[in-house]
């Protein structure tokens, strides 16, 4: 049946309909709000603008016009958020496009649309592009330069292009694109169109429950059946050595890395005892992975098209900023990766890294400016060493001389400065004030700083000076921040703790520690590093 | 003729103050659990200490921009009397409610041709716009016509400056009204974000301290910097149910800049629900913002 007009009944469901629809995807709308304020509301603020005329415009109207005048009168009443006030005079255009129609056939709805748009255009003092004026705008065009016969078909286009304009509004607003969404007013948009349709068709909309999720506004990846590959996947992944399959003890990472640069590039790899990490840019990640499979298993693997938008495209560029650093232990490694290093390079125990370990990490990370945090006195001389000789890019070395000193550069860290001596001077703002602290157990009895020290027992240093020897590692903690001379000057102490430290340990030490220094912030993360039980960053 | 100056819940002013500068405002909402409550600057629906122990209980406020007809009924009950209105609003970067004042300007210009409505968006908020609207306010009484005080706040109100600090970037990061760099880990442990308003008005943490009394020594630097003839102004200071820090912040910045005084007062709730408890700012007039935030 062709439906060639709508009257004033037809089109007052039709409203409710699409404020139904709104209704039911508001949770999915309100995720998507980017722009201009994220504060994830857009699908509320617009379902509530639209259900001030739904619920405002009661009984029978005997034409379009008169049942708008009452619907846009509800509707601007109501109108909350950016996109509400929008919505709200686009809703407002169509009812004085529309002030004399009795019912809509194409033309007088196409008029009333375009009303609509010029309505919603004059709502905002810049209107921004890239938003759901976008889509009424290229909504209002399409009705411009198509005929239908049939309002079903007509509502059925217009869908279709509201789609096309709502996927095109990241390349529109930055923002957006940034997010990887699509405009949520946009969004809302065509869910009100949607629910319009559902009427035409007959059609019932379910509102009693709120969609949690949907992919109808996912932004498309990019990546369809005309698309070449063109960069490659990016492919991580840890693997476990198995003694059933290789020498774990022969086991060399620099031969694995080599045979792993003949099947990509932007390797990165890092080996923590029997577990190897990896990162490769490769066309081929199943060679990759059919490769490595002869020394263990994978325990864990991500292998992403870089094709796909929003995916690590932006990594291929030459970034103006790069940190490299020493740390050891898984934890710590992990922690200072989540903060912004982008090569850690493994401080071992008994083996400080070479120049050659430094120079490596150099080539893995595409810089304009590196700096380097060689986090140990010992290793010091080795990074600027390693500085000297490389051409490749500025290299910096922050001569820190503790994993603590190291975390407090790091924390000091704003890669979005200008300069590079802007970003330094940053990060070495705090290190004149930092301490670093540390509680481990003596390995033979000796007499250090004035304090006997037995085999076995608990130590609270600072730097070299061992300020307490005693039976359990939370007293000489305790034991350590009293006899610290400038304690009173301290305000944040950040404590890296252990193998070996359990929960009810640290919480006795933070209950301890509040009690005696309630001046000072005290806050704990996991460093699950040997050796040392605590390692604090005193500042 | 004489004219109104309105501003709305997120300038900040108590009832003392808005009493002294003859200040009226239009209030938002805010949300607690799907009731809505007008965002009224004498703590009308929850006193300070009850707002800010919900947020610190984990209940989470939202707040809305200026109804419509919140507008409507504000301007008209002036435009009635035959008196002008001029509007000072929270920064555009942070709410709908400039635009929308806009609108309704328009459409009240139509029904009263022979009265003057200026919208001013005053690119700030908290006691920076009240500051705006207080200045407002000195040169109403020194005479000067409603298009003069409305220039000189178009001219000056990014002279208007912010300095402040907040426990967390976890409230404005939600509220989606504040911008840090992406690499900007705002919330590692002990380091505070020094928060200003850029050319946009939008909430900037453009550097960070490490612990609460370096930041407070943060904001009263950067304070410094930007200051102009301390002794002719009050320094202005902000807070989220944290007065103690507060008057820190005052002996700090008193100390070392020569402020012919001092006013301290509570965020309210609009503003409040986006910085969360703990937070602090200050507010001086001097030199024009120039830091401008990643887009």
């Amino acid at each position: 049946m062709i439906l060639s007009s709508i009257d004033a009944s037809l089109w007052q469901k039709m409203l409710k309909g699409g404020y139904l629809n709104l209704k039911r995807n508001m949770t999915v709308i309100d995720q998507l709000n980017v722009f201009p304020v994220p504060d994830g509301d857009t699908g509320k603020n617009m379902t509530m603008t639209i259900e001030g005329g739904v619920t405002g415009t009661k009984g029978d109207f005997s034409s379009i016009g008169e049942m708008m005048k009452s619907f846009s009168r509800n509707s601007l009443l109501s109108a909350r958020g950016n996109s509400g006030v929008i919505l709200s005079q686009f809703i407002r255009g169509i009812a004085v496009g529309s002030e004399n129609t009795q019912s809509f056939d194409y033309n007088s709805f196409k008029t009333a649309f375009e009303s609509g748009k010029e309505y919603a255009y004059n709502a905002v003092a810049v209107p921004t592009e890239g938003t759901i004026l976008t889509l009424i705008r290229e909504g209002s065009d399409f009705l411009n330069s198509h005929t239908f016969d049939d309002f079903e078909e007509l509502f059925t286009s217009l869908i279709k292009e509201l789609h096309r304009s709502l996927q095109h509004t990241p390349e529109l607003l930055p923002v957006l694109k940034e997010a990887g969404v699509v405009d949520s007013g946009g969004a809302g948009f065509v869910c009100i169109f949607e629910g319009m349709l559902s009427i035409i068709r007959g059609e019932e909309i379910d509102d009693t429950e709120t969609l949690e999720s949907s992919n109808e506004f996912v932004l498309s990846s990019g990546f369809d059946e005309n698309s070449v590959l063109e960069y490659g996947y990016c492919t991580e992944f840890i693997l476990q050595l198995l003694k059933a399959k290789t020498d774990i003890d022969a086991f060399s990472l620099t031969d694995l890395t080599k045979k792993l640069e003949e099947m990509g590039d932007s390797i990165v790899t890092v080996q923590d005892s029997s577990l190897v990490k990896v990162h490769v840019h490769t066309f081929s990640p199943e060679t990759v992975i059919a490769y490595v499979r002869q020394f263990g298993e994978l325990v864990t693997v991500k292998i992403e098209n870089m094709s796909v938008q929003h995916s690590e495209i932006k990594a291929e560029e030459k970034k103006k900023f790069a940190v490299v650093a020493t740390a050891t232990g898984e934890g710590l490694s992990s922690f200072f990766t989540g903060i912004g290093v982008d090569v850690i390079i493994d401080g071992g125990r008994t083996n400080n890294p070479s120049a050659e370990d430094f120079m490596d990490a150099f080539k893995k990370v595409n810089a304009e400016h590196i700096i380097v945090l060689p986090n140990d006195s010992n290793v010091v001389l080795t990074a600027l060493q390693a500085a000297q000789l490389y051409e490749g890019a500025d290299i910096r070395v922050i001569k820190t001389k503790s994993l603590a000193e190291g975390y407090s550069a790091l924390s000091m860290m704003d890669l979005s400065v200008d300069s590079v001596e802007q970003l330094i001077e940053d990060m070495t703002s705090c290190l004149d004030s930092v301490s670093s602290g540390y509680v481990t157990t003596s390995t033979r009895d000796a007499c250090i700083s004035g304090v006997e020290i037995k085999k076995g027992q608990w130590m609270g240093l600072e730097g070299d000076t061992v300020y307490a020897s005693v039976d359990d590692p939370l007293a000489a903690a305790m034991e350590l921040f009293r006899k610290l001379p400038d304690i009173e000057e301290k305000q944040v102490i950040t404590a890296f703790y252990g193998k070996g430290a359990d929960e009810e340990e640290i919480m006795k030490l933070e209950e301890a520690f509040r009690e005696e220094f309630p001046l000072i912030e005290i806050g704990f993360i996991e460093g699950n590093q040997d050796v040392y039980r605590y390692i604090f960053a005193i500042e | 003729m004489n004219f109104a100056i309105i501003s709305d819940s997120t300038c900040d002013l108590n009832d003392e103050l808005r009493a002294k500068y003859d200040i009226d405002y239009a209030p938002m909402n805010y949300v607690i659990d799907d009731k809505e409550y007008p965002a009224m600057l004498n703590w009308q629906y929850h006193s300070p200490k009850e707002f800010y122990d919900l947020m610190r209980n984990g209940t989470r406020i939202t707040t809305t921009q200026v109804p419509r007809e919140v507008f409507i009924d504000k301007f008209t009950a002036y435009l009635k009397e035959g008196k002008d209105v001029l509007y000072i609003s929270c920064s555009s970067a942070l709410s709908g409610s400039y635009n929308l004042a806009t609108l309704v300007a328009k459409e009240l210009a139509e029904e009263y041709p022979d009265n003057k409505i200026y919208c001013i968006d005053s690119l700030i908020s908290s006691f920076g716009q009240g500051g705006l609207a207080i200045m407002a306010s000195q040169l109403r009484a020194e005479g000067k016509t409603i298009k003069e005080v409305a220039d000189f706040l178009t001219e000056n109100r990014l002279k208007m400056n912010q300095a402040g600090t907040c426990d967390s970037l976890e409230y404005l990061r939600r509220a989606g009204r504040v911008k840090a760099s992406k690499a900007f880990f705002g919330n590692l442990f002990g380091v505070k974000p020094i928060i200003i308003s850029d050319i946009k008005g939008q909430n900037y943490a453009f550097k960070k301290a490490k612990g609460s009394l370096n930041a407070k020594r943060a904001i009263v630097e950067h304070l410094a910097e930007v200051v102009e003839k301390p002794e002719d102004q009050i320094l202005y200071i902000s807070h989220g149910d944290d007065e103690e820090s507060a008057i820190m912040l005052r002996d700090l910045a008193m100390e070392q800049i020569p402020f012919a005084g001092c006013n301290i007062g509570y965020i309210a709730p609009i503003v409040g629900s986006c910085v969360g408890p703990g937070t602090i700012i200050g507010f001086c007039y001097g030199k024009e913002v120039t830091i401008k935030g990643d887009d």
